[in-house]
């Protein structure tokens, strides 16, 4: 163990941690648990994934078992130190899908393994998280040329490429741009849907390419709620049904919202009269 | 035989491109990006020749997913990153969709032009191809952790 000087750490090093556990030391170590979970949670990584992070990081601790109960939106976790338990609840604040972050708590978590770190380390390092975020534009960029490659993959020649990677360029800064504004992730799919496929019939309308149709519908795949669908698969496979409906759920309601947004801008395309 | 090499090369070439995009959506770490693009490229290779050879496309995609999340395990404890970190993003080129699509957009046909027999069969066929592809591709990514290391962390 290193020696802290800060106030804040002293119950932590007041006695060994592999011989006892006071009650301060373990609600200490608690928060910090709590706290890897619900990082692992807001950042969409697998319920069994979250499971074991958090018992592992509790053996590492020194306590004898960490129980963890998730809820689609919490997580409830009680660790348990001879006759000693402590139950706390985290509410989830969706962020989005970051990997990134998952590895950083991943790793984090191995450390602690490996006893490199002690819990005041961890928890400074989960509270200051740094995880390089890539350049917005040039994510844009890449999402576009991805649906381009999907529009190549069903067989649109390279005009159909070209129209397509400009479609889902426009749309992904706009699904960006919304995000940024902390909306609703629904109405963020919505519209994203909505100004893809209208700024697509145009082309459509024009008649460019072998397949204008592809266009269209290429450009909105962007959209495809992947994570949240495997994730709800894997996460009923392995037990944890109530959670894994809850997001398939969630993904069904977001192909909900992009369908709406397909339709309603197919409409108006119709109604004006060039589709 | 050629043809069919070159079909593969430009399928995997696409679709190592397409799991790219999404890696970086996802914000993947840059250390695992590289191997993200070639696990994607070389699943839906893979796939590609099973559809080729007439299986039907949810035990292609099934038997595409398990070789992927195979394929991970060793990589996976080399660099240690869980590895949905990789395999999410590199199982979406094979995402259904199209199929998805089509049954949502289809379902508000329904309603809004009214019923009939066509437009509810593409709506079924269209839907059931998406469930069982989806099913299959998890699954298949299910199967390492859940038959070769039964309660045992990966990394």
């Amino acid at each position: 163990m290193i020696k802290q000087s800060s106030n804040q750490s002293d119950d932590l090093n007041e006695t060994p941690l592999i011989s006892g556990i006071s009650h301060a030391q373990q609600a200490a170590i608690t928060r910090v648990i709590a706290r890897a979970g619900q990082l692992l949670q807001a950042y969409n990584a697998e319920s069994r994934l979250i499971e074991q992070t958090t018992e592992r990081l509790g053996i590492a601790f020194g306590l004898d078992s960490v129980e963890i109960a998730l809820t689609s939106k919490a997580i409830i976790l009680t660790t348990r130190f001879g006759d000693n338990c402590i139950t706390t609840t985290r509410t989830m604040k969706a962020h989005g899908i970051d990997m990134g972050i998952v590895c950083e708590v991943q790793r984090i978590c191995i450390l602690a393994e490996k006893k490199i770190y002690d819990v005041q380390q961890i928890k400074q390092r989960l509270d200051n998280l740094d995880v390089p975020k890539h350049n917005a534009v040039v994510v844009a960029c890449f999402v576009a040329l991805s649906c381009a490659c999907f529009s190549h993959l069903f067989g649109g020649d390279s005009i159909i490429f070209i129209c397509t990677w400009f479609t889902s360029f426009i749309a992904m800064r706009i699904r960006q741009w919304l995000t940024q504004l902390h909306h609703n992730l629904l109405t963020v799919f919505f519209i994203t849907a909505f100004t893809a496929t209208f700024i697509g019939s145009f082309a459509s309308a024009l008649g460019w390419g072998n397949e204008p149709e592809l266009i269209m519908v290429t450009s909105v795949l962007q959209l495809v709620p992947g994570f949240p669908l495997i994730n709800a698969v894997s996460d009923m496979v392995k037990g944890h049904v109530t959670i894994g409906m809850a997001r398939w759920m969630t993904a069904t309601l977001l192909t909900l919202a992009s369908a709406l947004g397909v339709v309603l801008a197919v409409q108006l395309a119709q109604q004006g009269g060039w589709l | 035989m050629r043809e069919l090499l070159l079909i593969l090369v430009d399928d995997a070439v696409f679709a190592g491109i397409a799991a790219f995009g999404f890696a970086l959506l996802f914000n993947v770490p840059r250390q695992a990006l590289l191997a993200c693009v070639l696990f994607a490229a070389s699943a839906h290779a893979v796939r590609t020749i099973l559809l080729h050879v007439n299986v039907p496309i949810e035990w292609a995609s099934f038997i595409a997913a398990t070789l992927l999340g195979l394929a991970t395990v060793p990589w996976s404890r080399k660099v240690v990153i869980p590895r949905p970190v990789v395999t999410v993003a590199a199982i979406i080129p094979m995402i259904p969709g199209v199929y998805a699509y089509k049954t949502m957009t289809g379902l508000m046909t329904l309603h809004h032009q009214g019923y009939s027999v066509e437009l509810q069969q593409q709506v079924v066929e269209n839907g059931l191809l998406t469930i069982f592809i989806l099913i299959g591709l998890s699954f298949g990514l299910a199967i390492a952790p859940v038959l070769v290391y039964r309660n045992k962390p990966i990394v």
